[in-house]
């Protein structure tokens, strides 16, 4: 029996659908058996970043009607032998297509036979919300360091906290620009922690890669050398029960001879 | 057998005390004052205070008492004085004077309502509201919306750890958090907010809460 995480943030934009494939991915690359849940009812993206966009013959809504198996509908990301999977959403209808009692036993039957079911939240807290978290059991809040974000953050830790099915929630902060936070022109990780006093479970650093592997369909986090993949990869770690500390925000691009220097600078 | 005096008048500093029977019954007594106050030659302007004893009238039997009263224009009730109540009303004036306690935090979007004093243990984000019918005590730190004093008591107050709130509200009251508030609260620890008497909102250091609003201490005794 796995478990079932839910991936929200209230505001759109922030990198939930990002988050949800490199947290699968980087679950599937430590040997887990992983399945990818899109709940974003007409605005469906995860296929696309994940590069199965080409590949989709059924949809949630023919699963949830029953015009397919679930089986059928699953799309198998071949880059990781039997571990990733994708159920996708529907495009053609809306949110209302799909309430949250049907979510939840199907939800329920995926956990059978997957480690981890990972379910992408659409923005907002309407109806799509409603459905993301109908099946889940524990819930990621992706936040960005920006006021907004923060704020919606908070509203959705609120309602999540209502939810007695769900676990406590967990923050990721994700598009750490770390000379932003420097100069105090950004809120810092502290700031943002104190504010909605949830656990972190990690940061992400903000990083272009993140972009353009998303529009080639491979997510960054098969990239190991990346900063914004390490932290996903962290991030995975610390889900299968892994202490890691937190990343080091500082540039890794500094020279041998510069952090001598700021050694005897101090 | 002569009959017993219904109503009794005693004159005193303050104006007249109608001492009312509680024993027979409210008809008759209504009758019997009727007949009291326009036989009596009353004269210039008196008021008067009504005691009822141990009789339990409804507002609108009150009214009637008191109508009953002002037949004549030398005569205006100022106070109604009874040794009873219901126990609904008695209820209601518990839950009023009762503190109501919520642990955790009050994020955006969630109301947290108490009938009485409200004590917070924990943070009020922004655009979370905490409302009260008496006062507002956060243990914490409060940024969101207090209102206190929400059915009229216009003597609450909100105390905070940490009073950087958007919003003040004491009974009617509506102040948002100026920038002349805030340069008054650089550092916003243990502050206080009152409604002071030109009818503003003002923020105190907490010390002086003690000064501002001397009932609210209900400690009694200790040495």
């Amino acid at each position: 029996m796995g478990e079932a995480i839910v991936i929200t943030s209230g505001k759109g934009g922030v990198g939930k659908t990002t988050t949800t494939a490199n947290l699968g991915t980087a679950l599937a690359l430590q040997g887990k058996k992983v399945c990818l849940l899109d709940t974003d009812i007409g605005l469906r993206n995860l296929d696309v970043v994940l590069g199965l966009e080409n590949r989709i013959i059924y949809d949630l809504v023919d699963v949830i009607e029953g015009r397919c198996k679930i089986h059928q509908a699953l799309v198998k990301d071949k880059r990781f032998e039997d571990k990733l999977y994708l159920l996708p959403a529907a495009q053609t209808t809306d949110k209302n297509a799909v309430n949250p009692e049907q979510m939840k036993e199907l939800v329920s039957e995926l956990k059978r036979d997957y480690d981890y079911v990972l379910i992408d939240c659409p923005a907002g807290i309407e109806q799509g919300y409603k459905n993301a978290i109908a099946g889940a059991d524990k819930a990621i809040v992706v936040t960005t360091p920006e006021i907004s974000a923060v704020r919606d953050a908070d509203r959705i830790i609120g309602l999540l906290e209502q939810e007695e099915s769900i676990a406590p929630p967990k923050l990721i902060i994700n598009r750490i620009r770390q000379h932003l936070m420097n100069k105090g022109e950004a809120l810092d990780i502290n700031e943002i922690t104190t504010h909605l006093s949830i656990d972190l479970l990690g940061i992400i650093a903000d990083d272009e890669n993140v972009i353009t592997s998303s529009n080639k369909g491979e997510p960054v986090v098969m990239d190991p050398s990346n900063r914004a993949a390490l932290g996903y990869r962290n991030i995975a770690r610390r889900i299968l029960g892994e202490s890691v500390p937190l990343m080091s925000m500082d540039n890794p691009k500094k020279g041998v001879m510069s952090k001598i220097k700021s050694l005897f600078a101090k | 057998m002569t009959k017993k005096q219904l109503i009794s008048i005693k004159g005193t500093k303050e104006g007249l005390v109608l001492r009312l029977d509680d024993q027979c019954s409210y008809a008759e007594l209504l009758e019997e004052l009727t007949k009291k106050v326009s036989d009596e030659g009353f004269e210039g302007q008196a008021e008067v205070l009504l005691h009822l004893g141990y009789r339990y009238c409804n507002d609108e039997q009150a009214k009637e008492i008191i109508n009953c009263v002002q037949q004549t224009e030398h005569l205006r009730v100022t106070k109604i004085q009874s040794e009873v109540m219901t126990v609904e009303e008695c209820n209601k004036r518990l839950l009023e004077n009762q503190s109501e306690t919520y642990v955790g935090i009050i994020r955006s979007g969630q109301v947290v309502t108490a009938v009485g004093d409200l004590v917070v243990i924990g943070d009020v984000n922004p655009n979370g509201r905490v409302v009260a019918g008496g006062n507002v005590f956060v243990l914490g730190r409060l940024k969101g919306i207090a209102h206190a004093g929400a059915n009229g008591k216009r003597d609450a107050v909100i105390a905070a750890s940490w009073l950087e709130a958007t919003h003040l509200i004491i009974d009617n009251v509506v102040e948002t958090m100026t920038d002349e508030l805030s340069v008054l609260s650089e550092h916003p620890e243990m502050e206080c907010a009152y409604l002071h008497t030109n009818g503003f909102i003002a923020i105190d250091r907490l010390q002086e809460l003690r000064l501002i609003r001397p009932n609210l201490s209900t400690f009694k005794g200790g040495s």
